[in-house]
């Protein structure tokens, strides 16, 4: 054979176990393996990356599923949720003489013969969601893409007996199904009105799709289509929770499984059962990671738009995305100048107990009215800029009753995901104008401290009964109230005055696209201060100090956020006495505004 | 897994037996034909099937075949062979017979019988022959230390621990002594009479379903524990390697099963032929036997009917547990792994859920069973076999030391700078305050309780109040401080009331009893209770803190319940000037806004103020920009020592009861009475300087001998004493000391002249002259400058040599 006989898209635990082979035959001994690579992954590596393979690897998602056959290469791309703990595994057996592996599988390859030499390796579980409010604009045309066997007949008929039996039965459930999905998609649309979103699932494929499983359709919804990822020979400290991964490996589900409980296990066990059991393999797959990799908000954006950040082009870009922000802001321009800052800000580090470069947003002054006009308006173009988005609707009974901060369910053995279980670069905007006076209960001050630590810190505590497990978060919090938030002592506090009312503007897709770019760009640029400048920046703070014995250190860090935020605004990476000087500005149009109104 | 052995002749229909063996015994597999009934699991369907056995010590696990099995691969019988076993049997044998412990007595040996009149605690009295005492630990530690054991057989015992038990047992049992005492009969011992009476009459020997086995017979359970040595592992640190072995690790336990009954052994009686048959169960499930095994209805044909006998089977004690990791051992950004611990026989019952422990036990994986086994592939799942269980405690009295902390403390110690190298590590990131943080070092540390004759008790305890401006980080100093103390409670004044602080009485929602449960300051008892915005407190609770803090009790008297809780706690509590900021046009008085009986129990009281200064704030700006620039601190000019460190450091300095000499005690009462003159000479008296204040001063004198780990108090601790208790005073009245026109210098020059007069000298050494402005809270750099300005002035003349004072006489 030469080259891969095996293809790595359609086989690639062939391809998996041919390197294995290649390595024993090379003389290695698999006994020494202890489960470490001996090659799969660069395999896999060079085809992905090297000779462009990764194009052709199909996304997992509800609407995907259905077609992907088991025990092929796909891509998943979710946010870890959960992990499950180890899992040990008959890493490599002998069959007679030859050495298998069952690296990348669930079950061996050749029976496993008479032999008696075998090696337990471990591989680590991971339980992966769908990233908590990914806005659906993130998921077009990349991720649903055609299926690549419809017209490929398998070298491995006798794997995949499934597929063609049920296929003109099937499409006209698919169709029905689709059909859902598109309703869904439209209602979507409809909210995001005056605002256009190019954002359409291609129909082509619903003809196409033979599908291999009629049981499994209706079962998964988008957002709650979890994915049990196996890892292996990483390093631990690689893959944390809540980070944005892209899982590249084989598949397995089986969905005819669907009631495998073992009667005798559940009477014995009791409520030992592992938390496996309560993730039947046939509502989440499992994904034996071959290749995984970070994403950050970049891979989210749809992918021909890549600009150089050169200063005239980023200059315009902000003119005209500051011009539909102040345009959604009732022609508050100071309030669209914050709210950039706001939209490019992020964690750049923790010292201590402070997270740098944080810039919560609380925005006051609005009232019911104004806050279905302005609110659901900000709302919208924050959907449509950034990723990630979600929203809390701050109300008494909504603080008593939810679970903000997840907890572990020693019960089921797994963490609960609260709606404060966010990737990093979420954008959270928190509507407190609903909040009527009323009474906390336990969960509510829980909540409203969770909150407050979010806010203050960009830390939310996990519940883990008899501790409490802090874990760093990156979340830009918007608050939007009527006075100044107690509740959530936002970095900066401003008050809303919007002038006119007519904000439809309508916003083609690739401003968009170029809009998107920017905020995910010039967030992530580095940022210094020159000596000279750092002069002059301690000198205006200790002269505002002196001036105002009320300013503290938290002002002071704040200020310098904004002058960084100021400055990556228009794509530099020095700040400048000039940026240094809008700050200045800003902070003092804002401070008028409270004279204005006390 | 490594090989087979006993593989029966072959017969190629109907049912048939195999014994597999092998020489791993923590878990054994073997991979069947198809069609193959095993014991305990259940029919092989897929050619290849493999499966894992959990089987114990002697890790014979009995195969039954049943249906074609042609082509069946008979694995190579192995020559691994019984010689190894039965000669580490007679090492276990050796070893328990002739290990002697450090006092000389043979500790194994003991255990099995009692030795009369010698023994001087109950350990000896723990009986196993006359089944007074069923758990027998063998220590890993002990078998390490004993001298005529090979290292192999101790690494093999590590590697495979449940076969050593096994072993160990029948050693045990060879050298059990007849019990000295006549014993209860119970249902057992008839059996007992009744097998052996009936085994003498007809014995076939060769079965292996009669042969009775050891367990049934024995009375007691062998436990073999790790090595207390080294760090417990954790849960993390378990890896695949480790299967089988003996492992020690630390977790907490978040749920338990009930007790429930495990059989050991299940006996059967045969309707046919009477014979009683035994089965050895090894896994949590087993398949029951049906057929009679025994020779005689094998001959006969007959496929005699078998009953279980519940009364004559024997049981454990079994109970399930979940353990997870502590958090302080989780990686940041991950999350706690947990793992099943099976606790048997004496063990159970003895952790409940929060408890933190650290347990020694066995490895094992556990196959899945039945249909969940071929669905799982070739995954085990893995449980811990518990060996010991130990509570950790985290109280100072009963902190442990490793061995390199030792060491590491004893270098310490002999550093002389330590006190100031303590104080400087807590909270190093708070920029400045090295007195308050030397005042919460010495919270920390703390002074010896003292109980006098007449019962009366003098706490030992500091009491520390911070007071001051919003955002002079108090809240941080007070969350470190409880983050370095071992059992530390942070509270708020505002957030916690009722329970909150003190204790309550409570209904049980269950069962409607009356509960008594403590608040944060009773469940702080021996630690510290740190107490956050303490102005914003009730009255009710504060009333309730003056209780504790001097009488170090929490008396209730509720719902028909009165009882008096042990609340031996420091307070560290953290409170806000009366108008929110400090009002330098009011009293330092009206300011605190505290009654004078609850300051009254404060060994210090600290007021931090943010002043307008220019200096301060472009310290503020540098940092803030520091930090921004560089994404760290910055640095701090040395290298703090870690909060491990610091807690084992105290800790040790805890173990110190110092006492005061007698030659002492005078000088602390002039100074005490010098405290009492100076505030009845003052007008407006800032402090309360009470017989409590000459307690505090010896508090926290003996606190700081402790630090030096010395016995004595010596007269530098109650210089340093009496110089913080100055410093603490000056935080709060340090204008009106400006405002006196009394400049540092010539006020320095008034003390010595005083000081001077006072004694009716001349002369004043130079530590003398440090002493006592120190006390006054002046630093020796404005004393040499004192020294230098008044010598030009012909004041007094300066030793050149040793700075000694002399005055000269006008």
């Amino acid at each position: 054979m030469v080259g891969l006989p095996y293809d790595c898209l359609v086989n690639p635990v062939g391809a998996v176990r041919l390197t294995f082979e290649k390595a024993v035959a090379s003389g290695k001994d698999p006994a020494t393996f202890d489960g470490k690579d001996w090659g799969a992954t660069d395999l896999f590596r060079e085809f992905l990356f090297d000779n462009g393979g990764l194009s052709q690897v199909p996304f997992l998602n509800p609407m995907t599923i259905k077609w992907i056959q088991s025990n092929t290469l796909v891509r998943f791309r979710g946010m870890i949720q959960d992990m499950l703990g180890n899992e040990f595994y008959v890493g490599a057996y002998k069959d007679g003489a030859t050495w298998r592996t069952n690296k990348f599988a669930d079950v061996p390859q050749f029976p496993m013969g008479s032999s008696s030499d075998m090696r337990i390796w471990e591989r680590r579980l991971l339980y992966c969601v769908p990233v908590p409010g990914q806005n659906s604009w993130t998921q077009t045309s990349s991720e649903a893409m055609r299926n690549p066997y419809s017209n490929i007949t398998s070298p491995y008929g006798e794997k995949r007996p499934r597929e063609e039996i049920t296929a003109t039965t099937c499409d006209v459930d698919m169709q029905a199904l689709d059909h859902e999905f598109e309703g869904s998609q439209c209602t979507k649309k409809m909210r995001g009105d005056g605002v256009p979103s190019q954002s359409t699932y291609p129909q082509e494929s619903s003809v196409e799709r033979t599908c291999s499983d009629v049981c499994m359709g209706p079962d998964f919804e988008r957002n709650s289509f979890p994915c049990l990822v196996k890892i292996y020979d990483s390093v631990e400290s690689e893959l944390k929770l809540n980070d944005v991964f892209e899982f590249i490996g084989v598949l397995t589900f089986d969905p005819e499984v669907t009631t495998d409980k073992d009667k005798s296990d559940e009477s014995l066990n009791g409520f030992f059962e592992d938390a496996l059991v309560h993730l039947p393999p046939s509502k989440v797959p499992r994904l034996h990671c071959l290749v995984h990799r970070k994403l950050a908000i970049h891979d989210f954006l749809s992918g021909s738009h890549t600009l150089e950040p050169k200063s005239h082009l980023v200059k315009g870009v902000r003119e005209g995305l500051l011009r539909h922000l102040t345009d959604v802001l009732g022609n508050d321009a100071v309030a669209a100048q914050f709210v950039l800052l706001h939209l490019l800000s992020r964690v750049h580090a923790r010292v201590d107990s402070l997270a740098v470069g944080k810039f919560s947003l609380n925005l006051t002054s609005f009232s019911k009215e104004t806050v279905s006009v302005f609110g659901n308006g900000l709302n919208l173009a924050i959907n449509n800029l950034v990723p990630f988005t979600q929203c809390i609707p701050l109300t008494v009974d909504y603080l008593n009753s939810v679970t903000l901060a997840p907890r572990k369910d020693y019960q089921a053995n797994r963490l609960v995901s609260g709606v404060l279980q966010l990737a990093d670069g979420s954008h959270l905007t928190i509507d407190e104008t609903q909040l009527q006076a009323g009474t906390l209960n336990s969960t509510g001050v829980d909540n409203a401290r969770t909150l407050k630590n979010l806010v203050e810190l960009q830390k939310v505590e996990y519940d883990f009964t008899y501790y409490k497990m802090e874990m760093a978060a990156d979340i830009q919090l918007l608050i939007v109230s009527e006075g100044k938030s107690n509740i959530l002592p936002a970095d900066l506090v401003l008050p809303f005055h919007p002038s006119s009312v007519d904000s439809s503007e309508v916003v083609d897709a690739e401003t968009l696209k170029a809009w998107r770019w920017y905020l995910a760009t010039l967030r992530s640029l580095p940022h210094s201060i020159e000596p000279e400048m750092q002069k002059v920046v301690e000198d205006d703070l200790v002269a505002a100090r002196q001036a105002d014995r009320s300013l503290g250190s938290q002002d002071f860090s704040r200020w310098l956020t904004m002058g960084r935020l100021m400055s990556a605004s228009f794509g530099e990476i020095c700040l400048t006495l000039e940026h240094w000087q809008l700050v200045k500005e800003l902070e003092r149009l804002r401070r008028e505004r409270f004279q204005g109104t006390t | 897994m490594d090989s087979f052995r006993n593989w029966p002749t072959f017969i190629s229909q109907g049912t048939m037996l195999a014994n597999v063996f092998c020489n791993r015994p923590d878990y054994c597999y073997c991979i069947l034909p198809k069609n193959v009934v095993c014991k305990g699991d259940v029919v092989s369907d897929v050619v290849g099937a493999v499966y894992l056995f959990d089987s114990a010590g002697g890790c014979e696990v009995d195969v039954e075949w049943r249906g074609s099995v042609q082509g069946c691969e008979m694995p190579e019988a192995d020559t691994m062979n019984d010689l190894d076993f039965t000669r580490d049997k007679d090492s276990a044998k050796d070893f328990i017979s002739h290990f002697a412990d450090a006092n000389g007595e043979a500790k194994y040996l003991n255990i099995l019988v009692i030795i009369p009149k010698r023994d001087r605690d109950n350990f000896f009295s723990q009986d196993v022959a006359n089944r007074k005492y069923k758990a027998i630990q063998m220590d890993l530690e002990d078998l390490f230390s004993y001298k005529d054991l090979d290292e192999e057989f101790l690494t093999r015992v590590t590697e495979n621990t449940r076969r050593y038990i096994g072993i160990f047992a029948n050693a045990i049992d060879e050298l059990m002594p007849e019990p000295t005492e006549a014993l209860p009969d119970d249902d057992n011992d008839i059996f007992m009479t009744q097998r052996s009476e009936e085994g003498t009459e007809n014995t076939d020997g060769s079965d292996t379903k009669q042969r009775m086995p050891p367990e049934i017979k024995r009375f007691y359970e062998v436990y073999i524990t790790a090595s207390s040595k080294g760090r417990p592992f954790t849960i993390r640190e378990v890896k695949a390697s480790h299967i089988g072995q003996l492992v020690r690790i630390s977790g907490i336990v978040t749920r338990c099963s009930d007790v429930k009954p495990l059989m050991q052994v299940a006996v059967y009686t045969c309707e046919e032929c009477g014979f009683e048959i035994y089965q050895e169960v090894t896994a949590r499930i087993f398949m029951p036997l049906f057929e009679c095994p025994s020779s005689r209805c094998m001959i006969n044909r007959a496929k005699g009917n078998l009953i279980l006998q519940l009364r004559a089977s024997k049981f454990l004690k079994f109970q399930e547990a979940k353990i997870q990791e502590l958090a302080e051992h989780v990686p940041k950004g991950h999350i706690p792994r947990s793992m099943t611990v099976h606790f048997r026989g004496e063990l159970s019952r003895k952790v409940a859920p929060g408890d933190v422990v650290e347990l020694s036990g066995i490895f094992l994986p556990i196959p899945y069973t039945g249909f969940r086994a071929m669905r799982a592939g070739l995954i085990a799942d893995t449980y811990l076999e518990a060996m010991s269980v130990s509570h950790f405690k985290k109280k100072y009295e009963e902190y442990e030391l490793r061995g390199d902390e030792e060491e590491l403390i004893a270098r310490l110690a002999e550093d002389g700078d330590i006190y100031n190298k303590l104080a400087r590590s807590l909270a190093p990131e708070i920029f400045g305050h090295e007195d308050i943080k030397k005042a919460l070092l010495l919270l920390l540390v703390g002074a010896p309780h003292r109980t006098l004759k007449d019962g009366m008790k003098i706490r030992g305890d500091i009491h520390i109040c911070l007071m001051g401006d919003p955002g002079v980080a108090k809240s941080q100093l007070l969350k470190h401080i409880i983050n370095v103390a071992p059992r530390g409670v942070y509270t708020t004044g505002k957030g916690s009331s009722g329970v909150g602080l003190t204790a309550a009485v409570q209904k049980d929602p269950v069962t409607n009893e009356m509960v008594l449960e403590g608040g944060a300051l009773v469940l702080a008892d021996m630690g510290i209770c740190a107490i956050d915005e303490f102005d914003k407190m009730d009255e009710l609770d504060r009333t309730a803190i003056h209780e504790v803090m001097e009488q170090q009790t929490v008396s209730i008297a509720k719902a028909g319940i009165t009882t008096s809780l042990n609340a031996r706690t420091a307070v560290l509590a953290a409170a806000n000037p009366a108008w929110g900021r400090y009002d330098l046009r009011r009293t330092p008085a009206e300011n605190i806004n505290l009654p004078p009986a609850l300051l009254s129990r404060f060994d210090f009281l600290w007021l931090i103020l943010d002043r307008a200064d220019m200096d301060n704030d472009l310290e503020l700006a540098r940092h803030v920009v520091y930090v921004h620039q560089n994404k760290e601190s910055p640095a701090l000019g040395f290298t703090p020592l870690e909060p491990s460190v610091l807690r084992a450091y105290i800790s040790a300095a805890r173990k110190l009861s110092p006492f005061v000499p007698k030659e002492l005690e005078e000088y602390i009462a002039s100074a005490y009475s010098s405290i009492r003159q100076e505030e009845a000479k003052s007008n407006t008296p800032h402090s309360y300087t009470t017989v409590r204040t000459l307690l505090s001063i010896l508090r926290i004198s003996s606190a700081l001998s402790r630090l030096r780990f010395s016995d004595a108090v010596a007269q530098s601790d109650v210089d340093e004493a009496l110089r913080l208790m100055q410093m603490s005073k000056f935080s709060l009245y340090s204008d009106d000391r400006q405002r006196s026109g009394l400049d540092a210098i010539s006020d320095i020059y008034s003390i010595l002249r005083d000081e001077a007069a006072r004694t009716n000298r001349m002369d004043v050494s130079y530590a003398h002259a440090l002493n006592w402005i120190s006390r006054k809270g002046y630093s020796e750099a404005q004393l040499k400058e004192c020294l230098e300005e008044y010598a030009a002035l012909n004041v007094w003349q300066i030793h050149p040599n040793t700075f000694d004072i002399r005055f000269i006489d006008a």
